[in-house]
């Protein structure tokens, strides 16, 4: 389906709970509030008839943005679906009932981001080691900012710290 | 009664740690549990670490089968961001590169498959087949594998002029060995045998998992990146999508075979366009990443790769998201192995052709007694070679 005739049945359907931004003639993205999120996705997939790819989430300090791809491979464009999930608690509705290939990009999502699906079918972490604590969900800005790389090696040799080019604590100039 | 087997976490002739628990009642497959994750390398978050110019060398070490195709989707991201065009040079170089990584990694893949039903002399004669491939990537960029030939911008070397010459021999001799494979798995009765009809995955169930790259065309599902979303010279060679209707795991090998004269023919344009242009221009200057977004995809061997990039304007991606084509086509495996027997599920998962590990161990646990045996890479390959020779009996008996 053509990206003008794409648009328009978009701003039809969802008015002003949908923005749309084109960035190239190629790249359509659509900011949708979290209420018609999926009712948005099924329309897309369903109705418009667009393939469905993958998803991606990107942290904030205030949520974390939540996308999906939907390619339309003929005219040869992507619109992605975009959503914002606000802290402390992002939560959205899942669209695995209704595309089950994002069964496992919304667990990702939920293990790296703790970005909650309501209404998944199974929402285990899905890259993460069984030792790994629950609570910990490495992708949030703020575990990352917390996270400081260890500077020194175990086995006592002060030398790396010189290697990487800075002097050791208490000595800066 | 139901059984559990367990597939994994290392599995045999797959090339990545994978872990697959079937429920089992008798020969017959009735449900399966996949568990991913044995070798997450964290490459999305290290990727927040590095330059924008350092990236390309480490997404390509996402696959050491697919690292042109990896690189290839970021640094489009990039240049979609920036909205730059590469030198004409530059374009065909990169197609010739990544058209050469999918004949190997499709020639790869078939000679796999021949050793896990026990054919091995396909699996011999494939990868003796596929050798000059990599001669000829290692003649050209330095490397068998890892060919760190892409940059935001362009490509970082140029191949010599003198060179293509035995790139187009390779080729024409690729080329007829290549015939004479598919003619021999098209025309095989056991092959039929183990494979037609096993493993099937339709085309509405592409559309509904997302499934791309031969698996998804054996069934009828039309998308190819290269054509549906060109990027640099795939909108300036010809080429043709190979479909098939059935999406089985005979239909996924016929799809793959073909698809390898498909990629000779494109290598054959680019090299010629090569020949005609001045060696020289192969990258454009790119100077500061300004703050925004862009989205890369490209037609890597088993399925589209997606990199969906995002800057804050600072020398490092804010954000860099890898779609590897194994992540979706994997789960086809819960529509796709049930039903199935116990001897073909090992042939169904690596008919995605999937990145796994080679270590091997396959435990076979009785949930009403507790018992558990442990099988090993022998035997689990032993039931797939003994149902191979059964069929072949069979053949020969039906045949007199």
């Amino acid at each position: 389906m053509e990206r003008e005739e794409v648009k328009k049945r978009i701003a039809e359907k969802f008015g002003e709970k949908v923005k749309v931004a084109e960035r190239s003639p190629r790249r359509i993205y659509v900011y949708a509030e979290n209420d018609i999120w999926v009712d948005l996705a099924d329309f897309v997939f369903n109705e418009l008839d667009a393939r469905f790819d993958t998803g991606a989430a990107v942290d904030d300090r205030e949520g974390v943005e939540v996308m999906f791809f939907f390619p339309f491979d003929r005219e040869h464009y992507y619109l992605t679906i975009k959503t914002f999930a606000k802290k402390p608690n992002p939560e959205l509705d899942s669209i695995s009932n209704i595309i089950p290939g994002a069964k496992w990009i919304e667990r990702e999502i939920f293990e790296m981001y703790e970005v909650f699906f309501r209404n998944h079918p199974d929402l285990r972490p899905v890259l993460r080691a069984d030792t790994r604590p629950k609570d910990f969900y490495p992708a949030k800005r703020e575990v990352k900012d917390e996270h400081v790389p260890p500077r020194r090696r175990d086995d006592g040799d002060e030398r790396a710290d010189e290697v990487e080019g800075k002097p050791p604590a208490g000595q800066n100039p | 009664m139901v059984k559990k087997v367990p597939i994994g976490p290392f599995h045999p002739i797959l090339e990545e740690p994978e872990f697959f628990e079937l429920h089992v009642d008798g020969e017959r497959v009735v449900d399966i549990d996949i568990t991913i994750g044995w070798s997450h390398r964290g490459i999305e978050l290290l990727s927040e670490r590095k330059t924008w110019d350092q990236v390309p060398f480490l997404v390509e070490r996402v696959c050491g089968i697919c690292s042109c195709s990896h690189p290839y989707a970021y640094v489009k991201a990039v240049e979609d961001l920036l909205g730059i065009e590469v030198p004409l040079r530059a374009q065909f170089l990169r197609a010739i590169v990544a058209e050469l990584e999918r004949l190997h990694s499709h020639l790869l893949w078939t000679g796999l498959a021949g050793h896990f039903i026990g054919y091995n002399t396909v699996f011999m004669w494939t990868w003796k087949y596929r050798e000059p491939v990599l001669d000829v990537l290692e003649a050209t960029t330095g490397n068998r594998n890892h060919y760190a030939m892409l940059k935001v911008g362009g490509v970082r070397r140029d191949i010599p002029q003198e060179e293509i010459p035995n790139v187009l021999k390779m080729l024409d001799e690729l080329e007829r060995n290549n015939d004479l494979l598919t003619k021999a798995i098209l025309d095989d009765p056991v092959i039929h045998a183990r494979t037609v009809g096993v493993g099937i995955f339709d085309k509405e169930q592409c559309r509904l998992y997302g499934a791309l790259g031969p698996t998804a065309r054996a069934a009828g599902y039309d998308i190819d990146s290269r054509r549906d979303h060109p990027i640099d010279a795939y909108d300036k060679v010809e080429f043709n999508v190979i479909l098939r209707e059935n999406g089985d795991v005979f239909d996924k090998a016929v799809v793959r075979q073909l698809e390898n004269f498909e990629s000779i023919k494109i290598i054959r344009q680019c090299l010629k366009a090569i020949e005609d242009t001045e060696p020289g221009d192969i990258a454009v200057e790119v100077g500061e990443i300004p703050p925004g977004e862009g989205i890369g995809v490209y037609e890597a061997p088993r399925g589209e790769v997606l990199h969906y990039i995002r800057s804050n304007g600072k020398n490092m991606p804010m954000r860099l998201k890898i779609r590897a084509p194994s992540f979706n086509n994997i789960l086809t495996n819960e529509v796709s192995v049930p039903g199935n027997t116990v001897a073909d599920a090992g042939l169904i998962t690596a008919a995605v052709d999937p990145c796994y590990s080679c270590t091997e161990r396959v435990g076979v646990l009785d949930t009403s007694s507790g018992e558990r045996r442990v099988l090993t890479e022998a035997d689990l390959i032993r039931l797939s070679v003994e149902k191979t020779e059964r069929i072949r009996k069979e053949l020969e008996g039906t045949e007199r």
